[in-house]
């Protein structure tokens, strides 16, 4: 069952490479939530069950319901337009994360390691690098912090995967998830609607070596 | 023998099924169910005009087309009963019939020197190029699963035990629902009710087409969709023996034929830029079925 | 002690912040540096003992806590003054002091961890105490400076948290879970290569963004620019060394195993390219921040290169990393006197700084002589032990290298340095001058002599501490 919830997670990366529109992007990160409560449901049964609670907690209520409202609002609050304006045309975007995946599927099998569930690397590594190619091909801000959200997701899997002999590790993800996500999002990107007027990182261009 | 009769039987039905659907779902009664057969009955007794700028192929692709594709569904098996054609790699040939026919199809429509069917042409020729390797893919994967290359041995062999084996299955008929909607240039890839030529691909190709020649092209296109609808039928009634198959065959017949209905008035065309990234994304999903497919056979150490 | 001291300064911290006077913020900034300096000197006294499980007090943490106690007084005098000078609103000021002391709390508390995360913790604490430290102006350029540094700093260390998850990977072939530093080097030989590979690529680049090497080192350059200049002083010295400290940790437990090879490349290779990187820029570079910047990323460059070598760079890289936090530290309170004066950033604006400011202009030109490491300053000693270490692991021709483009950031450095002090600067207006007290240059005086006395003549227990601290690495 993990395994077939971790298909669907790398099939809702293939269809981030070709979203279009910014509420799309939201939806995806929401359901990347859910995913994650379910494997996080399934995987972690053997700690106790009191980080098991706090865990599955932040999960469903951070990743899946809190973080999608705050971009909603800062979206409508920013008014930001509805295109998610990419560097690279869409279909260049597929191809470059079919390959990602498939990349990191050929590194994964050359590892002759019995202790960590392949699956696991798989979806963690093409997740983080999946984040970091959107982070680099988009031209909004926001979608700068979704891609680092969506790198956060892969760091988590990949938590997951330790999670059952070291729930602190766990625990200590989640902690960079609220602090960081917390901040960049809430402080700054607010700050950025205020001051720049349509938030392209064209605008941030003025601390330059002159 | 049993499969082969089938298909051309659900084939008199399909399209009519389909148009009834969509008609019920924006609240019409809609034409009867019959109706496009007796639209290629009428177009088999008219005559057909030739434009003077064709050549010899214009006039043979239908035949070739229909012909290829008649020889295709003579592949598929049916249940426990072997399919009239036969043998190991049976796969390939039949994509490659179906290619044979798209070809002519293609080289007719550039023919007949109109700008409109050239594009269509060539858009048609770049779906198919992004559809093929999903099918391969597919096919290939399940022919890993189960160590036979012939259809019906890869039909009859399939035990979709795990959870992921039943995951796998529902991937690989949302996958080859919509290759068969590609293939047959339906919603939400290409709009077969679209009168500005612009925007369509199948349809601008058979502009020039009349006649028998018209009713031909039709026909085929009812039989390819009862063809996949065929194939993804195979994929559940694998080992079932004759009188249950029969009513689970039907039953799986009619429900494709709604759901593409369904599809079909729900889903706007896409635009056509993404449309090449909607097939390529059919092409990646079914990669991802190859490596579920490894998974389970444990080659993913 | 430990816990003391950590929670007195977060009780300091929020006072600061909640208190909107000025008398009482100066008491407990005053309250803060003596607890500091209380905590140095406890860490003295309890030399290599280990506090609240987390916490040894080992030769590396206490050199480079006695560095940032040395470093916090001038900071906190030059940030009053800065304040002072420029008017600021109380809410700015408390925001800035209370940034100020969290991140020199958390400095402290990341050198002397020896458990991997809660370096790890306490890397993340600085980034939102540098992040509100930076966004100090609060206008257009700050929030962008702000941005950049946030954004790359949090996928930095997210970087690092990976490498931390693969690096107990490696360890679960031990048998054992407990990622303290000593814990991983007693179990060096039995934890799996191929984590330990991914381990130390994640580590290595993530804390690349606090250090300042290639990859990440762009966050630090745009931080250094726009934040104010004692804080900025702090950025580029304290704040490197704690990046030093976490790739340091890491190294010594790799060097250890069998990728001590493999993890000596990548170092060399970021360090050949940091050191290129910064001449580069520094050629045509008219921000004056922004070339002291850069030449902190060749600094430390330099510093990762000696590690790298091996031999006599393991302590040239630390007396080096220390030499230069005094020197850079000074040049960047020196600037909040040049700014005051010429009210410009740019090169083009500033000259002739002699005239306006004696003392202070004897100030840059002798930072500049350490910064570039001619003798007799002390960074001399230690490029010239960074170059031996080279010479004897037989690279030379990266040598050469490295010399060349040396010889290149003297020139490009020298250039701006001779035009600030000597030329006379374009569309200058003399009659708004105003006065600098030469008193205010004392401290980087007292600094820049430090680093030539401990260059040149250090002290018997200085150097003791620093071979301490490299005997965990194999020769």
């Amino acid at each position: 069952m993990i395994n077939l919830l971790l298909i669907v997670f790398i099939i809702s990366l293939l269809y981030l490479s070709i979203a279009n529109r910014m509420v799309t992007y939201i939806r995806i990160l929401a359901f990347q939530g859910f995913i994650l409560f379910g494997v996080t449901f399934l995987q972690l049964q053997e700690i106790n069950t009191w980080n098991l609670a706090i865990i599955m907690l932040e999960t469903i209520v951070f990743k899946a319901i809190a973080v999608p409202f705050f971009l909603a609002y800062l979206l409508k609050r920013n008014h930001i337009t509805r295109e998610a304006e990419p560097f690279l045309p869409n279909f260049l975007s597929l191809v470059i994360v079919t390959l990602i995946i498939v990349i990191t599927i050929l590194l994964a099998n050359s590892i002759k390691d019995t202790h960590l569930d392949k699956i696991f690397f798989v979806v963690a590594l093409s997740t983080l690098f999946v984040g970091l190619y959107i982070i680099a091909t988009r031209r909004k801000i926001i979608t700068h912090v979704m891609g680092y959200l969506i790198i956060e997701n892969g760091v988590f899997v990949l938590s997951l995967a330790v999670g059952n002999e070291m729930p602190m590790l766990v625990n200590l993800g989640i902690m960079l998830d609220i602090f960081a996500s917390v901040l960049i999002l809430g402080v700054f990107l607010n700050k950025i609607g205020d001051v720049f007027k349509n938030v392209n990182v064209d605008q941030l261009d003025k601390l330059k070596d002159y | 023998m049993p499969g082969f009769i089938l298909i051309v039987f659900v084939s008199l039905f399909f399209t009519g099924i389909i148009i009834r659907t969509k008609s019920l779902a924006s609240g019409r009664k809609g034409p009867g169910i019959l109706q496009p057969l007796k639209d290629v009955f009428r177009l088999f007794r008219k005559g057909s005009v030739y434009s003077e700028t064709t050549s010899f192929i214009f006039r043979l692709a239908p035949t070739i087309y229909f012909s290829t594709v008649v020889m295709a569904s003579l592949l598929i098996p049916f249940g426990s009963s072997k399919a009239l054609i036969g043998f190991d790699g049976d796969f390939i040939f039949f994509a490659y019939l179906l290619g044979l026919g798209k070809f002519f199809n293609i080289i007719a429509a550039m023919d007949t020197g109109s700008s409109f069917e050239g594009m269509g042409a060539s858009r048609e020729a770049l779906f198919s190029m992004f559809a093929e390797p999903a099918f391969f893919i597919l096919m290939g994967s399940f022919a890993l699963l189960t160590g036979f290359t012939s259809f019906y041995d890869i039909f009859n062999s399939i035990h979709l035990g795990s959870y992921i084996g039943y995951a796998l299955g529902t991937m690989a008929a949302v996958v080859l629902v919509l290759l068969s909607m590609i293939e047959n240039s339906r919603m939400p890839i290409d709009d077969p009710k679209t009168h500005l030529e612009l925007t369509m691909v199948h349809e601008v190709m058979i502009l020039d087409n009349s006649g028998f020649d018209l009713g031909l092209i039709l026909y085929t296109g009812y039989l390819k969709f009862a063809m996949y609808g065929a194939i993804i039928a195979n994929f559940f009634i694998g080992g079932l023996e004759m009188k249950v198959a029969l009513p689970v065959f039907l039953l799986i017949q009619f429900a494709f034929a709604i759901v593409i209905g369904l599809i079909e008035s729900f889903m706007a065309r896409f635009r056509m830029s993404h449309n090449a990234q909607f097939i390529f994304a059919l092409s990646s999903v079914s990669f991802l079925i190859f490596f579920g497919v490894l998974l389970i056979m444990g080659k993913l150490n | 002690m430990t816990l003391f001291y950590l929670i007195t300064a977060l009780l300091l911290s929020v006072l600061i912040y909640l208190n909107r006077r000025q008398i009482l913020n100066y008491v407990l900034v005053t309250i803060y540096a003596v607890l500091q300096w209380g905590f140095t000197i406890y860490s003295c006294y309890h030399y290599k003992s280990t506090e609240l499980g987390y916490f040894t007090i080992d030769s590396l943490g206490l050199l480079l806590l006695i560095t940032l106690s040395i470093l916090s007084i001038p900071a906190f005098y030059h940030s009053y003054l800065y304040i002072k000078k420029h008017n600021e609103t109380n809410q700015s000021r408390s925001i800035y002091f209370a940034a100020l002391v969290m991140l020199l709390t958390s400095i402290s508390a990341a050198y002397l961890a020896n458990h991997i995360a809660v370096i790890w913790i306490f890397a993340e604490l600085t980034t939102l105490s540098a992040s509100a430290l930076i966004y100090h102006h609060r206008n257009k350029l700050a929030l962008e400076g702000t941005w950049k540094y946030v954004f790359i700093c949090a996928i930095s260390i997210t970087f690092v948290f990976i490498g931390i998850l693969f690096l107990s990977l490696s360890l679960q072939h031990a048998g054992s879970d407990d990622l303290s530093f000593s814990n991983l080097i007693a179990n060096a030989d039995s934890l799996n290569p191929f984590w330990l590979r991914l381990a130390f690529l994640f580590i290595f680049t993530g804390f690349t963004a606090k250090l300042g090497l290639v990859p990440m080192y762009t966050a630090g350059i745009d931080a250094k620019d726009t934040a104010p200049a004692p804080a900025a002083a702090m950025l580029s010295s304290v704040l490197m060394n704690m990046g030093f400290v976490g790739i340091f940790r890491f190294y010594s437990v790799v060097s250890q195993t069998s990728l001590h090879q493999w993890a000596n490349l990548i170092i060399l290779i970021a360090a050949m390219l940091s050191i290129f990187v910064a001449t580069v820029y520094m050629t045509k570079m008219m921000n004056i921040k922004r070339m002291f910047a850069y030449s902190s990323i060749e600094h430390m460059g330099l510093v990762m290169l000696g590690l790298a070598m091996g031999g006599i760079g393991y302590y040239a890289a630390i007396l080096h990393i220390i030499l230069h936090s005094f020197v850079k530290a000074s040049m960047f309170f020196q600037f909040t006197q040049l700014y005051r004066v010429f009210q410009s950033k740019s090169i083009y604006h500033v000259g002739n700084y002699f005239k306006y400011n004696p003392a202070g202009a004897i100030v840059i030109l002798i930072a500049f002589i350490s910064a570039t490491a001619m003798p007799p300053s002390g960074l001399f000693v230690s490029e010239f032990l960074i170059f031996r270490s080279m010479f004897e692991a037989r690279y030379i021709g990266l040598l050469l290298f490295v010399l060349l483009m040396l010889t290149i950031i003297i020139w490009a450095f020298g250039k701006s340095i001779f035009k600030i002090l000597f030329t006379p600067p374009v569309g200058f207006d003399e009659s708004r001058v105003p006065v600098i007290s030469p008193w205010e240059s004392l401290s980087q005086y007292i600094l820049l002599a430090m680093a030539f006395w401990l260059g040149l003549n250090p002290p018997q227990a200085f150097t003791e501490l620093i071979k301490d601290a490299i005997t965990i690495l194999p020769l």
